[in-house]
């Protein structure tokens, strides 16, 4: 078990950062509007945290204090927030595809910022960030319960006034308009606590990657996010979670099936490096196969309703 | 005066690029992600065709084709092949989801799994690194022209000169073309209303495949174009360059093909205006622009009015 936690524990963690990766994107996609704007907060996050680890919060001994990573996570998610009002304010008056190109802007426009300013170490980054803890699996014990949290917040707000709002938008905003629910309020909001989440996990991801560069937050970043949420599904808090750990681990497993002896050459070669096509694939095949994704609401009503009648049988006898 | 010259003749290449994302949208109103890939593809067939040799990554390190065309053979056959792969791409990835009548994201996510898939294909295939033209496409010309007087010069690189030359030339073929011929017209009575122009026997199908590959031809040429005026920095640059292009029609209206032309030139010019210190953020100038005119003018500049349907 120590050398399985040993050997997978980085894999582990980045596929629960990526499930909150997918929530993220999810989020304003409960109210049907496509915003790719997470990656940027996701890298506004990461570089709040390793600006703050490395320059403000200089501690002298070895392990970083662990409660310093949450406040950093608490100012990345606020600050992400912050930014997130006026952005969301001026962006979320647009729909559809010009929605997309609006937050796909504000990301590269961020890109390049972060690229040429001087705090953020040019194309370079930061690096030697700090680490609370001696080995990668331990940031489960932060990245699992934030999971938890972010899922139950989720769940209930599927349930709750504010959520079901959303989703009526998402099914007709006209018709969520005629009976009183302001869409503009709900979508702001959405997008606000989308780049909430993604600022934190930003900041935590600085410290897990122990780098941060602009890299991080580039329209690739987007895609991927995006993908996590599509091959998952989109319909359900569910999917994007389970988009995120599988195409997290996909690569991995990919690159265990290529360690299997009697594969040819370029097949061992395409497993290893070929990541990023399987990917491409992925959204394709899914776009036009599944455009509900792996997991959709019916599933789980579907099971309710399976158990229904069988309790009903068992009162009649 | 040579600020102008430049900005005019990238200003063309954009334009070119971006008619043809304007050609797919207002046929299928959907954007065409891929688009950027198939600037790449452009780059790469023609960087190929030419002769040039390719580096040490990837799977097909260090291969040559066994011929070298002169460049503008080169440049025509390197845009067909473009064109011919955006054929493809609309086959594959589009016309799945038309015939279904799926929700326009749905195209758009599809379109962006094509432009992810082909950029990393590219990648695997001939590796990330520079590649550079040879220096002899242009031996016939000199290095550069001067467009001031002898006492104030304004010397501007012949490779923009043909960028921009080629680029006029291609806009008026295609401006010709649209307006001035029967499958022009057709193409027209598509993008107004493809059903009643298909009622009126005009093989939307055929016309849809017709826009891919002139859509396709054109990026590819700006890729090539574009690569063959500095290099090709790696498969990734089809993709900032496609963003880039979005900046463009968004400008000038989507669907508007004077929109392209006009947004084109004025992104062109205002990246070659960009003050020398601060020649890092020219990047970020079209998208600058992309988010401003999305909040003031999301029609775009020539682009008539948004309707919203209920």
């Amino acid at each position: 078990m120590a050398d399985f936690l040993a050997t997978y524990g980085s894999l582990i963690v980045s596929m629960v950062l990526a499930a909150m990766l997918g929530l993220s994107l999810y989020l304003p996609l409960m109210s049907g509007q496509l915003s790719l704007a997470s990656a940027g907060f996701y890298a506004l996050g990461g570089y709040i945290a390793a600006i703050l680890s490395t320059r403000v919060f200089v501690s002298a001994d070895g392990t970083y204090p662990l409660g310093l990573l949450l406040v950093e996570m608490v100012i990345a998610g606020f600050a992400a927030g912050l930014l997130a009002v006026p952005v969301g304010i001026l962006a979320l008056r647009l729909r559809g595809i010009y929605l997309a190109l609006a937050t796909i802007a504000f990301v590269e426009i961020l890109r390049v910022l972060s690229l040429n300013l001087d705090i953020t170490g040019g194309a370079i980054g930061i690096f030697g960030i700090p680490q609370p803890f001696g080995s990668q699996i331990e940031y489960l014990w932060v990245a699992g319960p934030l999971l938890i949290l972010t899922m139950l917040f989720l769940y209930r707000l599927e349930r709750v006034r504010t959520g079901r709002a959303l989703i009526a938008i998402r099914e007709d905003e006209l018709a969520a308009e005629a009976i009183g629910i302001n869409p503009f309020f709900h979508k702001v909001l959405a997008f606000t606590l989308s780049a909430v989440l993604a600022g934190c996990i930003g900041a935590l991801s600085a410290h897990v990657l122990n780098t941060w560069n602009a890299r991080q937050g580039t329209f690739d970043a987007s895609i991927s996010h995006l993908a996590f949420v599509l091959v998952g599904g989109s319909r359900t808090f569910a999917g994007p979670v389970a988009g995120g750990m599988l195409l997290t681990f996909l690569p991995e497993a990919l690159r265990a099936l290529a360690g299997i002896a009697g594969l040819p050459d370029w097949l061992v070669q395409f497993l290893k490096d070929g990541r990023i096509i399987i990917y491409g694939l992925l959204i394709v095949l899914g776009a036009i196969n599944f455009p509900q994704g792996l997991l959709t609401p019916a599933m789980f009503k579907r099971r309710r309703a399976a158990l229904a009648p069988a309790i009903d049988g068992s009162q009649v006898d | 005066v040579q600020q102008v010259l430049n900005g005019l003749a990238i200003g063309s290449v954009y334009a070119l690029f971006a008619l043809g994302y304007t050609l797919v949208f207002s046929i299928l109103r959907v954007i065409n992600f891929s688009h950027g890939a198939v600037f790449t593809l452009g780059a790469y067939f023609t960087y190929a065709l030419t002769g040039g040799a390719f580096g040490f990554n990837g799977l097909l390190a260090n291969a040559q084709l066994p011929f070298g065309l002169p460049f503008p053979i080169a440049l025509l056959l390197g845009s067909i092949l473009a064109g011919l792969a955006a054929m493809l791409i609309e086959r594959l990835a589009f016309k799945p989801l038309r015939v279904r009548g799926a929700d326009p994201l749905l195209t758009l996510v599809s379109s962006l799994g094509v432009a992810v898939l082909i950029v990393n294909v590219i990648q695997y295939l001939v590796g990330a690194e520079l590649y550079t033209f040879p220096d002899e496409i242009y031996s016939a010309f000199p290095a550069a022209v001067n467009f001031g007087a002898a006492a104030n010069p304004a010397p501007v690189r012949t490779t923009q000169v043909i960028m921009f030359v080629v680029s006029l030339l291609i806009l008026i073929a295609l401006t010709w073309f649209i307006n001035r011929t029967r499958t022009g017209k057709a193409l027209r009575a598509v993008a107004e209303d493809a059903t009643t122009a298909s009622l009126l026997g005009i093989d939307t199908d055929r016309l849809i495949l017709l826009t891919f590959f002139l859509s396709g031809f054109l990026g590819g040429m700006a890729g090539a174009l574009v690569g063959s005026s500095v290099s090709i920095p790696g498969p990734y640059f089809g993709i900032a360059f496609g963003l880039k292009g979005l900046a463009v029609i968004i400008l000038g209206g989507l669907g508007s093909i004077p929109g392209a032309v006009v947004g084109g030139l004025v992104i062109g010019l205002a990246e070659s205006f960009v003050p020398g210190q601060y020649v890092a953020y020219k990047e970020a100038v079209a998208f600058a622009f992309l988010f401003v005119v999305l909040l003031i003018r999301p029609q775009g500049l020539l682009g008539g009015t948004l309707q919203r349907k209920v």
